[in-house]
């Protein structure tokens, strides 16, 4: 193939590829209204959990946000069912909430690994080797089904940079020796690199601690 | 001189026993016994300016509120997105209680009696922090009905957002907070009179409220002292990239930008250079070196045509082609953006494909205009900052290394030639691309 | 509540001094001075602005950054360029970017004649493109909808489609996922966007991006001319154009009209046209021969049919369906009194009314407006439910909740008969405001206790204070879609035309209602009936759902199946062999769909409309006042009609409350009879 003929990536890492574009309407569906709680089950927790949040907020609408979280760690992702137990217990369609779980970076609308590590490649992390600690964390975990391997924008971590997000906790700055420690970490559901944990981590501003 | 960062890695200071016996809350106790209108003077006289990008007067912004008896909302945005900013995650992390205080005071100064904390959905550890404060403060009667006997009352919910960069716009925070997708709101109207649920809304960042403690402590006049007449007080400063001390410093405004990035983060490695420094986040124009001497305050900045923004400065090297740098902000905005307005959200795929192009060999001289004029047609005709937020460090980087990017297309085709195997090296990439076109219609 | 009124300011637009209401968004107010400013997002219809698009900046003096059309009220002495070198930048750099991601595939396009785009790509685009790289490509076009296809590549997320869904019909189907340069337009996990209103959205979108699967390459819009006209499918009769090509209507849009329609349409108005001209159609005259029906000349119709109603006479019964007009409908009532000297024929589903009520029902001072659905303080549903017996008011009473807090009552007749629950339901309603209008349909009026309800529903108007008041009243929604306007033209049994008494026609005995006809058709005391567009057997259920319509008669359907199995002769004027026709007529006439015929109609609300041919009709169908004269000549009534026209004249001169009434006067737009000067007619009569 020739340089000139070569296909411009349209979306790079780091963006997220649209799934839906190619996709039509099955047309032997039903539309898809506010579920009907008598034929929608809600397990009990879920369900707890998720009007716990509407209680918090003058319009239990602003919940949507918690209660997709809730619902993502049940279900593993913001599957169609899970998306329906939260319509149903929040009283809103389906459509809207699936709307607004694909505009969130965290919320996951297609399956993904138990295990997220996202690893920021923005500006600050990529001028300390975040491109090629990603490649490197994505080659150790291959097709791993656990993990959830994502470039992520800015973590908001760059003091520690290159850093990732793994399954919440902030580790950095890590180098590509430490990818398969992190991973093994992760599988064996210790804590990841206790001491590239950013939460022991003191203020970089000596004067701050004198 | 530290005030937000004083003692900062005291162990325990995120709990209530730690904050209170080095004096935590007295400040609230002293504005609660103050009449609201007196709590705001002292806001405006400490001359406080925002700091979460916009730089707007504290003070001012809380008097913007209609008065009288209504449901009015304190937001807090901690959705700390900015590309190079980690500030308010240290403050939240390591002294949640100060954030609380200040917005606390903030609230009673404003009359809003429901406020909002909204953290960024990754600061996991951060909001566990928080809530767990804002336990304890509930406990205490610092946050509930009729706190320490004056009348005032608050409730405060932590709110964790779910990763979109637009949710640290205002508008686009109100927006999820109210449960839909983070798009910005047409303004006006203005969240002080038409905000969450359409109610007045007071809408600061973390570090602007957690200052707020301090100014109450030490008295308006006193705070305004600190700093240069323009931009009051100290600012935490977080400084990433190309630098041997990473971090955040808590400096007095107005000290040389230098200082910052040489004398407290240790400058870049040995032997490298500063190539291009963004003083106030990925958002702000860029500067070169030969601007490193500019005071670090809110108007300095403007007058070189950037900002203090967020208070994040990154460095970059001369290791780093700008071209790597371009499209790094470039495909981040691509990213962020909303996809509400046409500008934003076609000139950032536009302008991180034509970048890309650029890097391919593909490019000619022409597009760098061309991508110079599409960051004009970006900037001021956007509804929200975001789109002007990629096209003012992507014009900037244009005009300031526009010799860099032309080199570094020339080096591209060059590459690209020598793919094809083309003899003739007269052949630029365009004529190749016309020549080929004119082979397949023959 | 108050309806906005806006003072007049002066303002400068393009170096023009213009005058335009103060706070009209300045998109608006610019076209007071002639100046266009373009737009895509902004749709007024749709609520608030979104300012998305960018495409309308305009340049304000004193405000430095260009600022949206759309969204800024116009104030007075405001200065505003919208021809600067700016703003012409800004605009063409908008349509740059929106045609970034257009495929430009305007050749193939539904919407090519018609595009927004290509409109103002051409009066505010430079012309050029500095894009270079290529551009994305999906397959399309995709089903929505069965009757919706999509076509990703062309969208420019103008937002116009999801905020219809969210916030006009609020059924929350349609969305954007994803964001950025990603969105994109979409339902949950592949369901159909099937909704009543969802065909609007086709009609909203400023690109080809949604289109009509049936109108799909049927025409372009050089080859097509529009025809303003009004659909009888429901009581609503919302105001529509048919797009015609070659002497069929290829598509139904909304035709605005502030008081009938807001603008709107309902899927089965806008896509239930193909059969109103399909292979289904009955387009000759039919005659039973051994047991089937067959083709035969109208001669022979005509004669077949005059004789079989001669011989009943007097025993004769008259049935007759929503889609008539004033006129048919007058017409048959004469041919009925006058030639065959039988009073029985009806156009209420629900029986008889006693006259006095019905008149008092009918008072000018209690009608409320369509519009008042909207401005009321509280609005009472009694005994229907809208989105089932007139849809398009359903998106009114929403938007009335959604804009202006109107509070939405339902009740049924039964409390409305329950002391106690009534005086209830008084408490509500006033608790809500003085403003209160009643939505009530023909069923409450129906049974044995139909009268009492009647009653019970004047007496809380009055306890309500309703006659007169702004904003308020009461609005029937009749069961048949002209139901209001053949009660008004005499086609019921115990009145003459204009509600008048019974003698006026010159027979003073009262007829037997629908029900009572059909049971004197099983008795044996009536023997022939006229189906005047009304089979009511007829079952509409096998139909796609956007067609599907309750037919009004499914309660009496057993009743009529006796009857119509008895009756010695059925004679059926009629548009499609449906089920009782097919089965029982004797004699099938022909009859036009409303896109084929002349005539007035009159709206729930009294709006007397006007029919307009649209369409030559279909076959060797004939118009149906041609078709009444010539079967009462072969009875021996000259009905003194010789065109379309003198029909309606007829109408006119016959009913008080029309006098003077010329189908000029009606025009586009239609008119109140309540608010023209014979208004006193009704109550006086």
């Amino acid at each position: 193939m020739s340089a000139l003929r070569r296909p411009i990536p349209r979306y790079a890492h780091g963006s997220r590829v649209p799934p839906g574009w190619d996709e039509a309407a099955d047309l032997t569906k039903e539309p898809s209204p506010v579920p009907d709680p008598a034929t929608t089950e809600v397990p009990a927790t879920l369900r707890e959990e998720i009007e716990g949040h509407m209680a918090l907020y003058p319009d239990s609408r602003s919940a949507t946000l918690p209660a997709l979280e809730a619902a993502q760690r049940v279900h593993g992702w913001c599957s169609p069912e899970a998306i329906e137990q939260v319509a149903c217990v929040m009283r809103l369609t389906p459509a809207y909430l699936v709307s607004v779980a694909s505009f969130y970076d965290m919320l996951e609308t297609s399956p993904v690994g138990k295990h997220s590590v996202y690893v920021c490649t923005n500006i600050s992390c990529s001028l300390r080797g975040a491109d090629e600690l990603y490649g490197a964390v994505r080659t150790a975990a291959g097709d791993d089904p656990e993990f959830n391997v994502r470039a992520f924008e800015c973590l908001g971590a760059c003091d520690i940079a290159p850093m990732a997000s793994v399954d919440g906790a902030y580790v950095g700055p890590l180098s590509i020796e430490d990818v398969p420690r992190l991973l093994d970490d992760v599988r064996a559901g210790r804590e990841v690199l206790p001491e590239k944990q950013l939460a022991r981590r003191p203020c970089a501003d000596a004067e701050a601690s004198a | 001189m530290k005030l937000l960062f004083d003692r900062i890695d005291e162990p325990g200071l995120n709990t209530l026993p730690v904050y209170e016996a080095r004096g935590g809350y007295e400040s609230l106790r002293k504005a609660l016994a103050m009449p609201p209108e007196a709590v705001l003077n002292e806001l405006e006289a400490s001359g406080l300016r925002g700091r979460g990008g916009a730089g707007f007067a504290m003070g001012k912004k809380v008097s913007f509120l209609p008065k009288g008896a209504m449901d009015k909302y304190l937001v807090c945005n901690a959705d700390e997105s900015e590309p190079g900013t980690f500030k308010d995650r240290e403050l939240m992390q390591k002294s949640p209680h100060m954030l609380i205080e200040g917005l606390i005071i903030a609230s009673y100064a404003a009359g809003a009696n429901r406020s909002f904390i909204y953290i960024r959905g990754e600061y996991v550890l951060q909001a566990d922090m928080l809530d767990a404060a804002l336990h304890e403060a509930r406990e205490q009667g610092y946050v509930g009905e009729n706190i320490l006997a004056s009348g005032h009352s608050l409730s405060l919910v932590v709110h964790r957002g779910a990763g979109a960069y637009i949710c640290g716009e205002e508008t686009g925070l109100l927006d999820s907070l109210e449960g839909k997708r983070g798009n910005p709101r047409l303004k006006p109207p203005f969240p002080a009179n038409q905000g969450l649920y359409q109610g007045p809304t007071l809408i600061n960042n973390v570090e602007t409220l957690a200052t707020v403690p301090t100014i109450m402590r030490m008295g308006g006049d006193q705070y305004a002292k600190l700093g240069v007449e323009t931009s009051t007080g100290t600012k935490l400063v977080s400084v990433s990239g190309h630098v041997q001390r990473p971090g955040n410093y808590e400096i007095e405004l107005g000290i040389p930008s230098r200082e910052i990035i040489y004398g407290l983060a240790g400058g870049p490695p040995e032997g490298r250079e500063v190539k291009c420094w963004f003083p106030g986040g990925s958002s702000s124009p860029v500067l070169t070196a030969d601007e490193l001497d500019v005071p670090y305050d809110f108007n300095s900045l403007a007058e070189v045509r950037s900002m203090l923004g967020s208070g994040a400065i990154i460095v970059v090297d001369d290791s780093t082609p700008i071209l790597d740098v371009a499209l790094k902000v470039a495909k981040f905005y691509r990213h962020e953006s909303c996809g509400k307005c046409t500008p934003c959200r076609e000139g950032t795929n536009w302008t991180v494909k034509m970048l890309e192009r650029i890097d391919s060999g593909e490019a000619t001289p022409m597009d760098l205009e061309i991508m110079a004029s599409v960051q004009e047609h970006i900037m001021g005709n956007c509804l929200c900052v975001l789109g002007d937020a990629m096209a003012m460090p992507i014009s900037s980087m244009i005009v300031k290394f526009r010799e860099e990017f032309e080199a570094h297309m020339q080096a591209a085709q060059a590459r690209a030639r020598a793919d094809l195997g083309v003899a003739d090296a007269a052949l630029t990439a365009a004529d190749a691309l016309s020549a080929e076109g004119a082979a397949a219609h023959a | 509540m108050p309806r906005p009124q806006a003072r007049t300011i002066t303002f400068t637009i393009d170096g023009l001094e213009v005058q335009a209401p103060e706070n009209a968004m300045l998109v608006d107010a610019a076209k007071h001075g002639d100046v266009e400013i373009p737009v895509f997002c902004y749709e007024p219809k749709l609520g608030q602005p979104v300012g998305a698009c960018r495409m309308c900046l305009v340049e304000i003096e004193g405000i430095p950054k260009l600022q949206t059309g759309c969204s800024t009220p116009v104030k007075d002495g405001m200065v505003v360029h919208t021809q600067s070198e700016r703003v012409k930048e800004a605009q063409n750099a908008v349509v740059e970017f929106l045609l970034i991601n257009h495929p430009l595939d305007c050749p193939v396009c539904d919407k090519g004649g018609e595009c927004p785009l290509q409109d103002i790509t051409f009066g505010w685009g430079k012309g050029t493109s500095r894009f270079i790289e290529p551009k994305r490509h999906f397959v399309k076009p995709l089903e929505l909808s069965p009757t919706i296809a999509i076509d990703r590549e062309r969208c420019i997320l103008c937002y116009r489609c999801v905020r219809f869904s969210q916030e006009i019909s609020e059924d929350y189907q349609l969305v954007l996922q994803e964001r950025g340069a990603h969105s994109y337009v979409s339902t949950f996990d592949g369901h159909p966007y099937v909704a009543p209103f969802s065909g609007n959205i086709v009609e909203l979108c400023p690109v080809g991006a949604l289109t009509s699967r049936a109108y799909r390459f049927r025409a372009r819009p050089w080859d097509i001319e529009d025809s303003g006209s009004v659909c009888t499918l429901c009581p609503a009769q919302c105001n529509v154009t048919l797009t015609v090509r070659d002497e069929r209507v290829m598509r139904v849009l909304a035709r605005q009209h502030p008081e009938v329609d807001d603008g709107w349409l309902c899927d089965r108005g806008r896509f239930a046209y193909p059969r109103l001209g399909g292979d289904e159609r009955v387009s000759e005259p039919l005659l039973r021969d051994g047991g089937e029906l067959r083709p035969v000349s109208w001669e022979r119709a005509l004669e077949e049919a005059a004789a079989g109603l001669k011989r009943a006479g007097a025993r004769t019964g008259a049935l007759v369906g929503g889609q008539a007009t004033n006129e048919e409908g007058f017409l048959l009532a004469r041919l009925m009194r006058e030639g065959l000297d039988s009073p029985h024929i009806d156009s209420r589903v629900a029986g008889t009314l006693p006259l006095e009520l019905q008149r008092e029902l009918g008072d000018p001072s209690l009608q409320a407006h369509v519009s008042d659905l909207e401005f009321a303080h509280a609005v009472l549903l009694l005994d229907t439910e809208p989105i089932e017996d007139a849809a398009i008011l359903d998106l009114r009473l929403r938007k009335g909740v959604r804009r202006h807090g109107m509070k939405l009552v339902r009740a049924s007749s039964e409390e409305l008969l329950n002391k106690q629950a009534a005086g209830e339901l008084v408490k509500t309603l006033k608790a809500a405001g003085e403003e209160i209008v009643v939505l009530w349909h023909e069923r409450l009026t129906a049974g044995p206790k139909g009268a009492e309800a009647a009653r019970a529903l004047l007496d809380l108007a009055t306890t309500l204070s309703l006659a007169g008041a702004e904003n308020s009243g009461l609005l029937e929604i009749p069961a048949q879609s002209n139901g209001r306007g053949l009660r008004e033209a005499g086609v019921l049994p115990n009145a003459s035309p204009g509600l008048g008494a019974p003698a006026d026609t010159g027979n003073a005995a009262e007829g037997l209602d629908a029900l009572g006809i059909a049971d004197a058709l099983i008795k044996g005391e009536l023997s022939a009936v006229y189906l005047l567009g009304v089979d009511p057997l007829e079952d509409s259920s096998s139909l796609p759902v956007w067609s599907r319509s309750h037919s009004p008669w499914e309660q009496q359907r057993p009743l009529w199946e006796q009857a119509l199995e008895r009756a010695s002769t059925v004679v059926a004027h009629a548009t499609f062999l449906t089920e009782g026709i097919r089965e029982h007529a004797n004699v099938v006439l022909p009859a036009g769909a409303y896109a084929e015929k002349e005539g007035t109609i009159v709206h729930p609300d009294g709006r007397i409309q006007r029919l307009r041919p649209a369409v030559a009709r279909l076959g060797s169908t004939r118009a149906e006042w041609q078709v009444l004269a010539e079967l009462a000549e072969r009875i021996g009534l000259d009905l003194e009609v010789r065109n379309g026209m003198a029909a309606s004249q007829q109408l006119f001169d016959a009913v008080p409350f029309y006098a003077g009434l010329t189908l000029e006067e009606i025009g586009g737009k239609g008119i109140r009879w309540a608010q023209r000067e014979t208004a006193a007619g009704v109550a006086s009569s």
